[in-house]
């Protein structure tokens, strides 16, 4: 079975500033990795990478066995991806978010109603975005990603906000699923059963296999 | 998902968010009423003046009613971090790019539809239709060159600069076409804004991928 993730030395810069340097990361189908490190240690902007929202200054990646530069057109639609903020419509009810992203995906508008009954939103299907605490906005931007049952979920801090129930939510949510994230919270590692990639100063040090790439 | 079902869900979102936040189109009623309130007490004007004045009135209002209104089409997704998430999904970043440029080309219609007989209220003038017709096609093109530099402002520090930098001296030729439609040389200036209309709507979404994607 071919991995999910085949990163082989990505690096990125901003102008001048070498963000990541030499990259390798391979992530198994239905495997679960947890990115840690410090802020600026580059965990934002490998998902970005990862997410095809960034092209790569050098470096190879395949994800889902597609070229992620190439062929990302094929690809995006089967990545749920979480940024740190929810890139909600504050206007549009919580039910209205969905429904326009339903529309993009060529989904059935009830796939809204499923979701947002899955993240414990039916309350608030029809408050505006802008009304909901911040804790439920994570919630519905989780729904989201959810919404067209991606192959390989790439999170940024998605328990950012999460009350102990919406943590207990996510874990359910993403079990037995292909997951990237970002996160502070060594607990939330070991909680989602991820194997930890730690990033320091754009490098990485997989403690998961105990040995240090770079 | 066809493009056109993409591009009127992205142009039904933008127009339901600002009918619910009103945001941009009461400031734009309010900016066409104060100009023309300007124009009156700035200018002695009398029957003959009040006519040769009103097409530079009206082309002035448009170019700077239009910064506003193409101006906050990308904006918006920049500040809510939404636009990732649109570009992530099989809508492609052209049927995304029609769909904002189709609403932020309703404002600025809904603006002009204050701005016409404005000038008959204000001026005493009355536009020929055929004028009409004039800024209904420069509003066609204006938008999507318009939609297109917000794309790439909305990417830079200075946006608020950028746009009307970028903008304006492209859209002169709308204004010299426009005005020629209002001076006896309707049918030939029409003519000439359709074909400008078809080349840059062509241009623009050939560029919007480049723009919005990379």
């Amino acid at each position: 079975m071919k991995p999910a993730i085949e990163a082989r030395g990505l690096t990125q810069r901003f102008g001048r500033q070498l963000v990541l340097l030499d990259i390798d990361l391979q992530v198994a189908a239905g495997e679960r990795v947890a990115l840690l490190g410090d802020n600026g240690a580059g965990k934002t902007t490998l998902l970005r990478l990862l997410a095809t929202v960034a092209r790569p200054a050098a470096g190879e990646l395949r994800l889902l066995g597609l070229d992620a530069v190439r062929q990302r057109s094929a690809l995006r639609s089967r990545l749920g991806w979480l940024a740190h903020e929810p890139g909600l419509y504050p206007a549009l009810s919580a039910r209205e978010n969905l429904e326009f992203f339903c529309t993009l995906h060529g989904l059935p508008r009830g796939r809204a109603v499923e979701c947002l009954e899955q993240l414990g939103l039916t309350d608030d299907a029809l408050r505006p975005a802008a009304e909901l605490s911040r804790g439920r906005r994570q919630r519905l931007a989780l729904a989201r990603t959810l919404l067209h049952d991606p192959e390989l979920w790439l999170l940024d801090e998605p328990d950012s906000s999460l009350d102990a129930a919406g943590r207990d939510l996510l874990g359910r949510l993403v079990s037995g699923r292909t997951l990237v994230f970002a996160t502070h919270d060594r607990g939330l590692a070991d909680e989602l059963d991820a194997r930890v990639v730690e990033l320091r100063a754009g490098r990485v040090l997989d403690r998961g296999a105990l040995q240090v790439v770079r | 998902m066809t493009f056109a079902a993409c591009a009127l869900a992205v142009a039904r979102k933008d127009l339901l968010t600002e009918w619910r936040s009103r945001e941009v189109l009461p400031a734009l009623a309010q900016f066409v009423l104060l100009a023309l309130v300007v124009t009156l007490f700035a200018f002695d004007l009398d029957a003959a003046s009040a006519a040769r004045i009103a097409p530079g009135v009206l082309w002035l209002v448009v170019l700077f009613a239009g910064l506003v209104a193409f101006g906050r089409a990308f904006a918006a997704e920049k500040e809510q971090a939404s636009l990732e998430a649109l570009l992530l999904t099989p809508a492609g970043p052209v049927a995304i790019f029609a769909g904002k440029a189709l609403a932020a080309a309703a404002v600025l219609l809904a603006c002009e539809a204050v701005l016409v007989p404005g000038i008959g209220v204000f001026l005493g003038v009355g536009l020929p239709p055929l004028a009409v017709a004039a800024v209904l096609l420069s509003t066609v093109g204006m938008a999507a060159l318009g939609c297109l530099f917000s794309a790439l402002a909305v990417q830079t520090r200075a946006r608020e600069l950028l746009l009307p930098v970028l903008a304006l001296p492209i859209w002169i030729p709308f204004v010299v076409y426009g005005a020629a439609a209002l001076t006896g040389r309707a049918p030939q200036a029409l003519a000439n804004l359709l074909a400008l209309d078809i080349l840059v709507v062509v241009v623009a979404g050939l560029a919007a991928r480049f723009v919005l994607d990379d």
